[in-house]
C-alpha cells in the first residue's frame, strides 16, 4: 500500500534514532572490547589477551557466585513457571469479581519500584525467622516472576480456542486430563519463551538480591555490584562480558522460539504485551 | 475462599470451577503470602523502633513517620522527584521520534528494528550502568578522545547531576518507546493524510494530528519510566556521589549501614506514598479524556 505523505522521510527522526542505537550499543561494546584489552587502559587498545578472563576463572569466590546466580535463576524460573501458569490458567477460566481483583494485585509486582518489592522481602524473611541465603532469595524472585509469566501463558490462552477441550471433555476426559493432555501442550511455546525470559531477568536481577541474600555465597550481581563501587577494572570487563552474553543468548533464544512457534502472534508483542493485529 | 463460580448448574461446570479455583487458590496464597503481607509489614513497621541492640521491633510510635518531615529528606525527595521528571521529559525526546522512525518508515525493517531497541534492555542493568561509568570516567573513551584530540584536559561528567539523570534516561527508555511506538502502530494513517489536506505543512499536522492521537502512548510510558527512575539508587550510586543521592540511597542505608529499618520502612512508605497519589492522578487525568473523547 503506497503511504504518499508519509514518503518523506523524518530526518530529524532517523538522526535521533541513529544516535540512541549509538548510545545504547557503544557502551557495552566498548565492555567487551576492552575485557580483550592485554593492558590495563580502558582507552588504548594495546593488544589481544585473554588474562581477565584467566584471571576469573581461578578466582574462587567469583566462580561460586556465578554457580549460586545459576541456581537461583533455574529454581526461581521453574517455581514462577508452574505458579504462573495455575494463576494464568485460573484467571482465564474464573472469570468473576473476585478473578479480576486477584488478577490486578498480581500484577502489582510490574509497577512497584523494586527497592519497594526488596525492602518488603527482606523485612518479611527477617520478621519470620528465615536466615536470609540463597532460598531466601529464589522466594523473592519466584514472587517476582509470577506476574511475567502470567501475562504472557494469558497471552497465548487468550489466543486458544476452548473448543479442543471441551471436545476432549465430551470423550470423557476428566477436566485435569483435559487440561493436561490438550491446553498445557499447546502452551509449551509460550512457557518456553516465558522460562528463557525469566531466567535473564533473573539471573542478572541486583536490587531483589542485593535485599535478600545473605553473605555466603553472594549472587553474581551483588558481588560485581561490590567491586564496580570501588572503581572501573578490566577484570570487571570481563565479567560483564559474560554476563551479557549469558543474556544475549537467552533473549535471542527467546524471541526465536515465539516467533517459531508463535503462529500470528510476534514474539515482540508477547514480550511488550502488544495487542494482536 | 475462592470463587465457587456462579451457581450450581450442570455437574460439569462445577467440577471445572473447582478445578480452575483450585488452580487459581496456589499463587493466590503465594503472592498474599510472600507480597501483600511484607507490603503491610513495611507500612507498619515504621510504628515500630529499634531496641538497644539494634533489632526492629514493632510498637505504636509515630517517630518514624514524623522523623520523614525534615529538611535534609525533604531536599533529597524534591531532588529525587526532578530527577524523575527530568529522566520522563529526556525519555520522551528520545523516544518518540525513534518509534516514530521505526514504526512508520521502518518497512519491512521494523520488527527487527524495535527487537533491536529491546535486547540490549535485557541486559543486566548493572553492567549498562557500569558500562555508562566506564565511558564517561576520566580515562574512560570519551575523556581519552577529548585530550587525543586536544578538545581540552577532559570533562569531569560523573558526580554531576546529569551523570545520574543520563544513566536513568539509559536503563528506562525502552519502557518508553515500546508503548509509543504500540500506539503509532496503531495510528490511523488516514488520519494523518486528512490532517496533511487541512493544516498544510508535516509540524502542525505532527501537533494537531499525530501527537494527541499517540498520547496515551506517552502517557502510559511516562508512568512505566517514572515508576523506577524514583526508586533507583544504582545510578546515583555509580555515576553520582554525596550531592546526587536520591530517595533510593537513603532507603538503602538505612537498611544496609544505618541499620534503622522502622525508619528505612518509613520513608520506603513515603515513596509509595508520592508514586500512589501519581498513579491514581494519571489514571484519574486518562480516564477522564477517554470520556470526553
Amino acid at each position: 500500500m503506497p503511504r504518499r505523505s508519509l514518503e518523506r522521510r523524518p530526518r530529524t527522526a532517523v538522526a535521533v534514532t541513529v544516535l540512541l542505537f549509538a548510545w545504547l550499543y557503544l557502551p557495552i561494546l566498548a565492555v567487551t572490547l576492552f575485557s580483550f584489552n592485554d593492558k590495563k587502559s580502558l582507552s588504548a587498545f594495546s593488544g589481544f589477551s585473554l588474562r581477565w578472563y584467566h584471571d576469573l576463572a581461578h578466582d574462587q569466590a567469583l566462580l561460586e557466585s556465578l554457580v549460586a546466580s545459576l541456581q537461583i535463576a533455574t529454581l526461581a524460573t521453574l517455581g514462577s513457571l508452574v505458579l504462573g501458569t495455575m494463576l494464568a490458567l485460573g484467571l482465564e477460566r474464573v472469570r468473576s469479581r473476585r478473578g479480576r481483583v486477584i488478577g490486578a494485585v498480581t500484577l502489582l509486582p510490574l509497577v512497584t519500584p523494586e527497592i519497594v518489592t526488596g525492602v518488603a522481602a527482606l523485612l518479611l524473611f527477617t520478621g519470620i525467622g528465615l536466615k536470609l541465603s540463597l532460598t531466601t532469595v529464589v522466594l523473592a524472585e519466584i514472587t517476582f516472576s509470577i506476574a511475567y509469566v502470567t501475562v504472557i501463558v494469558r497471552g497465548r490462552l487468550a489466543g486458544l480456542s476452548t473448543e479442543v477441550e471441551e471436545a476432549a471433555r465430551d470423550l470423557g476426559c476428566t477436566p485435569w486430563q483435559a487440561l493436561r493432555l490438550v491446553t498445557l501442550p499447546a502452551l509449551v511455546p509460550a512457557l518456553l519463551g516465558a522460562g528463557l525470559l525469566v531466567f535473564a531477568l533473573v539471573f542478572d536481577d541486583f536490587v531483589l538480591a542485593f535485599f535478600t541474600t545473605g553473605v555466603d555465597p553472594q549472587p553474581l550481581p551483588v558481588r560485581v555490584y561490590s567491586s564496580i563501587r570501588f572503581g572501573v577494572s578490566p577484570a570487571i570487563n570481563a565479567i560483564g562480558t559474560l554476563m551479557l552474553l549469558v543474556s544475549a543468548l537467552l533473549i535471542v533464544a527467546a524471541l526465536v522460539l515465539l516467533r517459531l512457534f508463535g503462529r500470528g502472534t510476534s514474539s515482540l508483542e508477547l514480550i511488550t504485551g502488544g495487542e494482536r493485529r | 475462599m475462592v470463587a465457587l463460580g456462579p451457581a450450581p448448574a450442570p455437574r460439569r461446570s462445577a467440577q471445572r470451577t473447582w478445578l480452575w479455583g483450585a488452580l487459581l487458590a496456589v499463587p493466590t496464597a503465594w503472592m498474599v503470602a510472600f507480597f501483600v503481607i511484607s507490603m503491610v509489614i513495611v507500612v507498619l513497621l515504621p510504628f515500630g523502633r529499634t531496641t538497644n541492640d539494634g533489632f526492629p521491633v514493632f510498637s505504636t510510635s509515630l517517630d518514624n513517620y514524623r522523623a520523614l518531615w525534615n529538611d535534609v529528606y525533604l531536599e533529597l525527595f524534591v531532588r529525587s522527584v526532578l530527577y524523575a521528571l527530568a529522566t520522563v521529559v529526556l525519555s520522551a525526546l528520545i523516544a518518540y521520534p525513534t518509534a516514530y522512525a521505526i514504526a512508520l518508515h521502518g518497512g519491512r525493517y521494523k520488527n527487527a528494528l524495535i527487537a533491536a531497541v529491546v535486547v540490549p534492555f535485557f541486559a543486566s542493568y548493572l553492567i549498562r550502568m557500569y558500562a555508562w561509568k566506564a565511558l564517561l570516567s576520566d580515562d574512560g573513551l570519551v575523556n581519552s578522545g577529548l585530550r587525543g584530540s586536544g578538545l581540552g584536559d577532559g570533562i569531569a561528567f560523573l558526580n554531576t547531576p546529569w551523570a545520574v539523570i543520563g544513566g536513568l534516561v539509559y536503563g528506562f527508555v525502552v519502557f518508553m518507546i515500546l508503548p509509543i511506538y504500540a500506539s503509532l502502530e496503531r495510528l490511523d494513517v488516514s488520519l494523518v493524510e486528512a490532517g496533511k489536506d487541512l493544516y498544510h505543512g508535516p509540524v502542525r499536522t505532527f501537533f494537531s494530528v499525530t501527537l494527541p492521537a499517540t498520547r496515551y502512548g506517552l502517557y502510559g510510558g511516562a508512568l512505566l519510566v517514572f515508576l523506577p527512575a524514583l526508586g533507583d539508587f544504582v545510578s546515583a550510586q555509580l555515576l553520582g556521589g554525596a550531592g546526587t543521592y536520591m530517595m533510593g540511597n537513603l532507603v538503602q542505608q538505612q537498611f544496609n549501614e544505618g541499620q534503622n529499618w522502622p525508619l528505612g520502612s518509613a520513608m520506603t512508605v513515603g515513596m509509595m506514598a508520592a508514586l500512589t497519589a501519581l498513579m491514581v492522578a494519571y489514571l484519574r487525568a486518562t480516564s477522564t479524556q477517554a470520556r470526553e473523547t
